[in-house]
């Protein structure tokens, strides 16, 4: 049994593995972010021979307690324990030659939930660190997420796919994580003070509209990575946004792609 | 003469921005926004406050009379019923 430590915006997770080659996987995709310190939570994680399920997406369900959820795809299977702070997951692809999307895949879904008790949420979004604090460039696939990171050469980035926000106290705090995006690299492990929340569109020349709360909850909501379906828990996720674009300055950036979209950001 | 008590369900969640509020339908994930009046019964309905004191008070702000306001009321209620987002009854409600 190999014991790794993966630690993501502040959440330490001992994660255990049979399987040499999976921790080997883990080493390589998760790098900059194996910590050392006392795990929050513990995830183990078992390849398994066997028959895929044939399933589309990812299912997320409460299953034998308010706090345990079943989490299935067609390559996994897995249980998180919010209150015991446990996940389990059994690999089934039997070449395990995509383990590493795997196992990713199903991280993502286990930190969407184990985030929410501590007022954190996944976001699609590329965040961006500069001097004066994180910049979260929010959208789906094709919104230019990965263009803008590449633009931002004299910006730390510590996500160009997904990235994680949390609000502490009365503000909003960013987190790189190590999910990949079109860069097919992972991001940083470092965080700061969220400054702004741009959602993201194509447009004929660079410019930043001001968005109220109504209208940033609206855009910010569809692109929170969260599974669940149970009313409880998406009633907090909409806390959470909703507290989110209360405190955090939120606008709509249209761009073309150079990195002039700075200049009309800093002149807002 | 019996009193109807209406109370929002402890299911969703909800905020108001510029007076109108926007609420999150349990069982659909959906986000939807009320009117104004929408909004004040919305507001009121704490399982406390008498339907005819919630009427009373849309007569008051918006100006309507009172036959017209509690048709309304009651028909917008009955929607939201409907939708699991409040629960009606003829005694005081009280949070679970």
């Amino acid at each position: 049994m190999v014991e790794l430590s993966i630690g993501v915006a502040g959440l330490r997770t001992a994660v255990f593995v049979r399987d040499p080659d999976v921790a080997t996987v883990i080493r390589e995709r998760f790098g900059g972010f194996l910590s050392s310190g006392a795990p929050a939570w513990r995830i183990d994680i078992r390849p398994l021979a066997g028959e895929r399920p044939f399933l589309e997406g990812v299912h997320v369900r409460r299953d034998g307690g308010h706090d345990r959820f079943s989490v299935k795809r067609h390559d996994f299977s897995g249980i998180v324990d919010l209150g015991a702070r446990t996940a389990e997951v059994v690999l089934t692809d039997p070449d395990r030659v995509s383990s590493d999307v795997s196992i990713e895949s199903f991280l993502r879904v286990v930190y969407s939930l184990a985030l929410v008790e501590t007022r954190g949420l996944v976001v699609h979004a590329a965040s961006l660190m500069r001097d004066d604090g994180v910049y979260l460039f929010c959208g789906p696939s094709g919104s230019g997420k990965t263009t803008v990171a590449r633009l931002s050469t004299d910006a730390i980035v510590l996500s160009d796919e997904l990235s994680i926000v949390r609000m502490v106290e009365d503000h909003g705090v960013c987190f790189g994580t190590p999910f990949r995006g079109e860069l097919a690299l992972a991001g940083q492990d470092r965080s700061g003070r969220l400054v702004g929340i741009y959602f993201l569109h194509h447009g004929r020349r660079h410019a930043v509209e001001a968005v109220r709360p109504r209208q940033a909850l609206g855009r910010l909501l569809p692109n929170v990575l969260f599974f669940a379906r149970e009313a409880d828990v998406t009633a907090e996720v909409f806390r959470i946004s909703a507290d989110l674009v209360e405190a955090v300055p939120c606008f709509d950036l249209s761009f073309q792609p150079d990195p002039g979209f700075w200049e009309v950001i800093r002149n807002v | 003469m019996f009193e109807t008590y209406v109370m929002q369900s402890p299911r969703t969640a909800w905020r108001v921005y510029d007076g109108e509020a926007v609420i999150l339908w349990p069982d659909d994930s959906t986000l939807n926004t009320l009117n104004s009046v929408g909004t004040l019964i919305w507001e009121s309905a704490d399982g406390k406050s008498p339907l005819s004191a919630i009427v009373a008070r849309i007569c008051e702000e918006f100006d309507v009379d009172p036959e017209q306001a509690e048709r309304d009321a009651m028909a917008f209620i009955a929607k939201l019923r409907a939708r699991g987002l409040l629960t009606v009854s003829e005694t005081i409600q009280h949070v679970p």
